[in-house]
């Protein structure tokens, strides 16, 4: 390399490929990057059965979908009389247009399991108990978060699918007591799902929320390395291993699974489109984006029940749960047996939100009857 | 070494300076508030680019004696009974999806189910509330205009 060259590759990679371990710690220290990561490891943390991946996953799908949803908004108008008018342009006019989209919405359906997943994960090793209460809420937020991203994102393409669905998740925010319908009226700019409505949901989508998202995502990172790093139990051994390669490349693996399965399934599975809204035809049956199907199915028995009592009940038992339960035992294990009453609560409870999920998006067919899923 | 002495009193701050400091407080609390206030309060729309509420829907002689018209556009059924017309919101009380109507049966949502007799009034849940009755009347032109602001009563008939 001639002498400019190098100067100019050692004003960007100040350590270079690190092969010592002096070299190793300063390099997680002098990339903007890797200085998230501590310089050293805990062996405890490292082991893939432990977490799962699985927070990994989801900000590797929040950046997958970033970048997506830039490049599909160099394409996507946001007028009613425009917006269907881009989803066919990306179908049929936009070099790997479907794939963009298809691509951008499998890893937001995608997003939403692996989060809830991930909350899974940190429940049933005791992760949120002290000192880590607050990052607790902070996911919890952050789950919300993805809901509100997707729930936004789905009125979009201005299909039937897309108007039906806000139709009635909307209609779910008017039966809050006191301030729903008024609620509803600010989010949708007005009493109908028209113009007003489409450009607050692209707003929201598109800047609002993913902005928000940014900030607690730095926040629950950041905290991570100031709670100690991710939870271990007291036995756990102290050993420790440098970051670079042991982290570093074992996120990079998790990075490479998460590429791949995105670009199979956007590869293998078309994005759904249906015909332009029209709000005086409605489909039979018409329902919400999946993660809101139980949502939907309880709603069915009754509105006030399944669209108030439930969602607000399980998200404040969610928000108050690190500091109601603050016993120390059983942190960093999965299912300890110190936490029996804990974990079958809270396994039940995920089971049954699964389980309402599963039966409204395959059990149910026109005027929300019965159904099997294989016989139609 | 010598004896510990005690620190003494903090001294009461000068009071000019104490002033200062709550004034400025309470200055940035003001703007604060006055900056959020006006953000939410933009977020109101003043004007509904929607259509009106009150609009016509036809001569009296379109809709034929014992006959029950969707009109589609308005989301609004019409019926034309012995006794006089009479218009129910197409718009299911539940979740918003349009129901349907089934002769002599009443009306149907396809989305969850509910049921409704052929006044609107409900016949089977999840649905709490009838489905709104809208007033009607007959203007000058001679046709029927529905007003969707106001709601009318089961026993409403108009003569026209």
């Amino acid at each position: 390399m001639s002498e400019p060259l190098r100067r100019l590759y050692r004003s960007v990679f100040r350590v270079g490929w690190p092969r010592t371990p002096k070299q190793r710690l300063s390099a997680m220290l002098s990339s903007l990057l890797l200085h998230l990561h501590p310089t050293r490891v805990r062996v405890h943390v490292l082991r893939p059965s432990y977490t799962l991946g699985l927070g990994l996953v989801s900000f590797f799908l929040f950046a997958v979908l970033t970048l997506t949803g830039l490049l599909l908004m160099l394409y996507y108008v946001p007028h009613t009389s425009a917006a269907y008018r881009s989803m066919l342009d990306l179908r049929y006019a936009v070099a790997f247009g479907p794939f963009l989209r298809n691509a951008h919405r499998w890893a937001a359906h995608g997003m939403v399991a692996v989060v809830f997943l991930h909350m899974c994960r940190v429940f049933f090793t005791g992760a949120y108990k002290p000192p880590r209460e607050l990052n607790w809420v902070v996911g919890v937020l952050l789950l919300l978060l993805t809901l509100a991203l997707s729930f936004t994102g789905y009125l979009l393409p201005w299909d039937q699918l897309a108007f039906w669905a806000i139709t009635v998740g909307t209609s779910i925010v008017a039966y809050f007591p006191l301030l729903g319908p008024q609620v509803r009226y600010l989010l949708l700019g007005g009493y109908e799902i028209g113009q007003a409505a489409l450009l607050r949901f692209y707003v929201l989508h598109c800047l609002i929320l993913p902005l928000a998202m940014a900030g607690l995502v730095a926040l629950h990172f950041w905290r991570v390395r100031k709670d100690g790093g991710l939870s271990a139990p007291a036995h756990a051994s102290e050993r420790r291993v440098l970051a670079w390669p042991h982290l570093v490349f074992r996120e990079l693996l998790v990075l490479v699974v998460v590429l791949v399965l995105v670009n199979a399934f956007a590869v293998a599975v078309n994005a759904p489109l249906e015909d332009v809204a029209d709000a005086t035809r409605t489909p039979n049956p018409a329902k919400a984006p999946w993660y809101f199907l139980g949502l939907q199915e309880l709603v069915h028995y009754g509105a006030i029940l399944g669209g108030v009592v439930v969602p607000t009940t399980l998200v404040l038992a969610l928000l108050l749960l690190p500091y109601l339960d603050t016993d120390p035992r059983g942190i960093g294990v999965w299912f300890s047996p110190d936490r029996r009453l804990a974990n079958t609560v809270f396994a039940c409870l995920a089971l049954a939100v699964v389980a309402v999920t599963v039966i409204g998006t395959f059990f149910r067919g026109p005027n929300w009857a019965w159904v099997l899923p294989w016989a139609h | 070494m010598t004896p510990h002495q005690p620190l003494p009193e903090p001294r009461e701050p000068p009071s000019r300076r104490r002033f200062l400091g709550v004034a400025g407080a309470a200055a940035v609390v003001t703007a604060a508030v006055g900056l959020v206030t006006t953000a939410l309060r933009s977020l109101v729309p003043e004007v509904l680019y929607e259509p009106v509420r009150r609009f016509p829907v036809g001569r009296p002689e379109d809709f034929p004696p014992g006959s029950v018209t969707l009109v589609a556009e308005r989301r609004l059924f019409v019926f034309n009974t012995p006794a006089g017309f009479y218009s129910v919101s197409a718009v299911c009380t539940h979740l918003g999806c349009n129901v349907a109507h089934q002769e002599g049966k009443g009306f149907a949502c396809p989305c969850h189910g509910s049921a409704f007799d052929e006044e609107g009034r409900v016949r089977k849940g999840p649905a709490a509330w009838p489905l709104p009755r809208y007033a009607l009347s007959v203007s000058r032109r001679g046709e029927l205009v529905v007003d969707t602001r106001r709601t009318v009563g089961a026993e409403f008939r108009l003569k026209a």
